[in-house]
């Protein structure tokens, strides 16, 4: 490996020396490797920053300047370009002129942001920049934007409830007919949201043991949030189902049982299979009818429908007889 | 529903009694005691049991009181009644050793279970409160007021809206109420972690605030005594000769070194043998015991007076180096940079936590939801009220108006507690109409009650209820029955029912109990 490139962000908040020194020490063990890196909106280069005092390996180079610099490696052809935050956001649009290239057959742009508060960019932009190859940095999600030309390495391993799907970094090679690029998942563990149809025919113990049978083929190491939607059966509420998963504990009071499922949320968005026209006729002239009236005009994502739904199961539940 | 046939086999004072019934007026005539209330009692026993109480209630209970005065073993009755135009056969015994209950279409042998509430479907829901709030109907027994006046209305008002059909509005309102508990709940527990956890990173943020205090007040006092000592130097400055004089000084004079050598060797020369080399040791020891205290002397006056005071104030931290103080000032600048800015990460931590989560903003959406169904609910039992408030109003007064022959058009409510007639253009309190007029808006009011309540029409059962009527008004009061409702029983004592239906010429099926 040539180059180590990383798009700022190494530092979820301003790094302190003593993790700098790890950094550093792990650095080290690179050989051959040169690394460029720069300073992200989270890692920003504060005024007393560390990074500003630091000192780097001679093979790791820090892009500390606001405005573009450049850094040519002309052993392995390759110049990189890139700028570092001095402050937490940059609203500024991406000035394709303030890019640079260096003297080298081989450009790299190191880039942080695309979202509006931090540098905009868009695609064509990148492509006008005409950089063999953009790495980009900020957003968690591995993703590429340009194929061979442009992408996102995501985080290595997920850092937020979010994250979900796999995370990993980039690698590639650019020779004189162009740019390669690859994606290669690590994370040891992944944030899964598991959307689970329900049907009427789903009861609480079944709920329960899809659940458990989903985790058992996924693997314990993950983090679960199950997302329930469709028609449950009126009679079934899946409300037991999260105490017996004990998610209103918190993880550390968890059973052990449950401490390894790992499971962090289970949202239930289904809805009672009430055939609403059907009841509405049926209770033409009760109170019934004339609730289910004030809110059938309201779509199914709305709060009214969603009154809508609490009431008429409240009114079915109590029904007398 | 209507009730073709009683048969009492043994029930109270009459044994195997069967009475047929029909459409229309039908008249049970009897004296005092001669059972009206039996039949009565009957007729609610058989469609919806009796109860038999235990111990003390046991005397009190209908179930006791009815027990049949011949063979209290065999206490039983069979009742026909029609129904969606099929005739059902209910029968049922009440003994004490077991109650036994059947239920079958006679038109096609269909047998029911009353278990399993097939009998409350042929009633149309209709219980036994109900039953005795409306379409059975004794005298009043209190007088008339207004607050009377108003539970009736209420009464009536609650049952038709919110009560038909199979709604519990009361019971819906409740299990709402305690959902949005629950949600709420959630929600708390929710923001108890978040607060747990904020609390969590400001306790660890004034652990690193501590420690930078510490670190701060330790480089003010290294500082301190860096510029001490710089002082110092420059004041010993001035001074160094005299210093290393001082040093380099001999504590004891060589002339008097050589004065006592020769005071040692002189003894051996001027003193014969042998006495002379124990004049000489003597005189040595003597001199070094001289040396040894003229040494003593002086290496005290070696420390001078302030030199003295400074090691009292800080004896220890003068020992150490200049070179070891800038090395610590160092590192504990350091210190308080590396901890500075652990304290600005854990600053922007806490503002990190208060952005809200997702799992809190969709309980505080479920809890919403809640609220406006329950808003939703009450407004509109609030509107069904009124409307049936005014439809029953208006049933009622039609029925008044009838009763009254016209001399009461129209009924009001007023305000929340006041009910007012409207008489020949002029308006009167309930409480000033008279006790018989009560009585036919109490009636009026049972009859427009079980009307909005249920779909069928029930057989409607008057046990005295003319006592206090005058002539015209159960003229108009019979005649009105007689047009509108497909079956009434009336009992009674007197005989002046009966006179009055000949008088109108109405048809009507007369039992003498």
């Amino acid at each position: 490996m040539d180059l180590l490139l990383i798009a700022g962000d190494l530092f979820h908040r301003q790094p302190l020396l003593r993790e700098l020194k790890e950094v550093r020490y792990l650095f080290e063990k690179l050989t051959v490797t040169q690394v460029v890196l720069i300073a992200g909106n989270h890692d920003y280069m504060k005024s007393d920053s560390y990074y500003r005092t630091f000192r780097w390996p001679e093979h790791v180079h820090m892009l500390t300047g606001e405005t573009m610099q450049i850094i040519d490696f002309p052993n392995i052809h390759t110049s990189v370009c890139g700028c570092s935050y001095h402050t937490r956001e940059k609203k500024e649009k991406l000035d394709i002129k303030s890019l640079k290239k260096g003297q080298e057959p081989f450009e790299i742009l190191l880039l942080h942001g695309g979202d509006e508060s931090h540098i905009p960019f868009t695609k064509e932009d990148l492509i006008k920049a005409d950089f063999d190859y953009t790495a980009l940095g900020h957003i968690h999600k591995p993703q590429i934007i340009i194929e061979g030309k442009a992408a996102y390495s995501g985080a290595l391993e997920p850092i937020d409830k979010n994250d979900v799907g796999a995370h990993g970094y980039i690698t590639g090679e650019i020779t004189e007919r162009g740019c390669n690029i690859r994606f290669v998942p690590v994370n040891k563990r992944s944030y899964i949201h598991k959307e689970m149809k329900v049907t009427p025919e789903f009861t609480e113990n079944k709920l329960r043991e899809e659940i458990e049978n989903y985790i058992q083929r996924n693997g314990n190491e993950h983090f679960y949030k199950f997302i329930l939607n469709g028609f449950r059966d009126p009679d079934i509420s899946f409300d037991s189902v999260e105490n017996y998963f004990d998610l209103r504990n918190t993880y550390t009071h968890r059973s052990s049982e449950n401490q390894k499922r790992n499971i962090l949320e289970i949202v239930d968005e289904t809805q009672p299979s009430y055939d609403f026209a059907k009841l509405k006729e049926q209770h033409e002239d009760d109170i019934l009818g004339a609730f289910i009236e004030a809110f059938s005009e309201y779509p199914s994502d709305s709060m009214e429908h969603r009154a809508l739904c609490e009431g008429v199961q409240a009114m079915m539940d109590t029904r007398k007889g | 529903m209507r009730i073709r046939e009683i048969w009492l086999k043994n029930f109270g004072r009459f044994c195997d009694r069967r009475i047929v019934l029909h459409d229309g007026i039908q008249l049970f005539y009897g004296e005092n005691e001669a059972g009206k209330s039996t039949i009565h009692t009957f007729i609610k026993g058989m469609l919806f049991g009796m109860e038999r109480k235990r111990g003390r209630f046991a005397a009190t209970d209908e179930s006791h009181i009815y027990e049949p005065w011949d063979n209290p073993n065999y206490y039983a009755g069979t009742l026909r009644f029609e129904s969606g135009g099929k005739i059902f056969c209910l029968q049922r015994s009440f003994e004490k050793s077991g109650k036994n209950t059947k239920l079958f279409c006679e038109d096609d042998g269909e047998e029911f279970s009353v278990e399993n509430k097939d009998l409350d479907m042929l009633l149309d829901g209709l219980s036994v409160s109900s039953y005795e709030n409306t379409i059975s109907c004794g005298q009043l027994k209190v007088t008339p007021d207004a607050s009377l006046g108003m539970a009736l209305r209420n009464y009536a008002t609650n049952a038709c809206a919110q009560d038909k059909g199979d709604i519990d509005l009361n019971a819906a309102l409740a299990r709402l109420k305690d959902r949005k508990r629950d949600v709420e709940r959630k929600i708390k527990t929710c923001l108890d972690e978040r607060q747990k956890k904020q609390e969590v990173t400001e306790q660890e943020a004034s652990f690193v605030w501590a420690d930078i205090h510490k670190c701060t007040e330790q480089l003010n006092q290294i500082k301190e005594e860096l510029a001490i000592r710089d002082a110092e130097v420059k004041e010993k400055g001035k001074l160094p000769e005299k210093d290393t004089e001082a040093s380099s000084e001999w504590r004891i004079h060589p002339i008097e070194l050589v004065g006592l050598l020769f005071l040692i060797v002189l003894p051996l020369f001027l003193v014969s043998r042998p006495w002379n080399y124990l004049m000489a040791i003597i005189i040595f020891l003597c001199a070094l015991i001289y040396t040894w205290n003229r040494m003593k002397v002086s290496k005290q006056q070696e420390k001078t007076e302030p030199e003295i005071l400074l090691e009292e104030i800080c004896p220890e931290e003068e020992k150490v180096s200049r070179e070891e103080l800038i090395w610590e000032q160092n590192r504990v600048s350091g210190e308080l940079k590396e901890k500075k800015t652990q304290y600005e990460n854990l600053k922007e931590q806490l503002e990190d936590l208060d952005i809200t989560d997702d799992i809190l903003t969709s309980l505080q959406q479920t809890r919403e939801a809640i609220s406006l169904a329950c808003a939703k609910l009450e407004s509109l039992s609030r509107e069904l009220r009124k409307q049936t408030d005014q439809m029953l109003n208006g049933r009622v007064s039609e029925i008044v108006c009838a009763f009254t022959g016209g001399k009461y058009e129209r009924l009001f409510v007023q305000g929340d507690n006041q009910i007012s007639l409207l008489t020949e253009g002029r308006k009167i309190r309930i409480e000033q109409v008279s006790r018989g007029t009560a009585e036919q808006i109490y009636l009026a009011l049972r009859i427009a009650a079980a009307e909005f309540l249920y779909e069928e029409e029930f057989p409607l059962i008057l046990d005295d209820t003319f006592g206090f009527y005058d002539e015209k008004r159960l003229e108009n009061t019979l005649k009105w029955l007689a047009e509108n409702k497909k079956q009434v029983f009336i009992f009674t004592c007197q005989k002046r029912e009966e006179e009055t239906l000949q008088k109108l010429d109405i048809p009507y099926t007369m039992t003498i109990v």
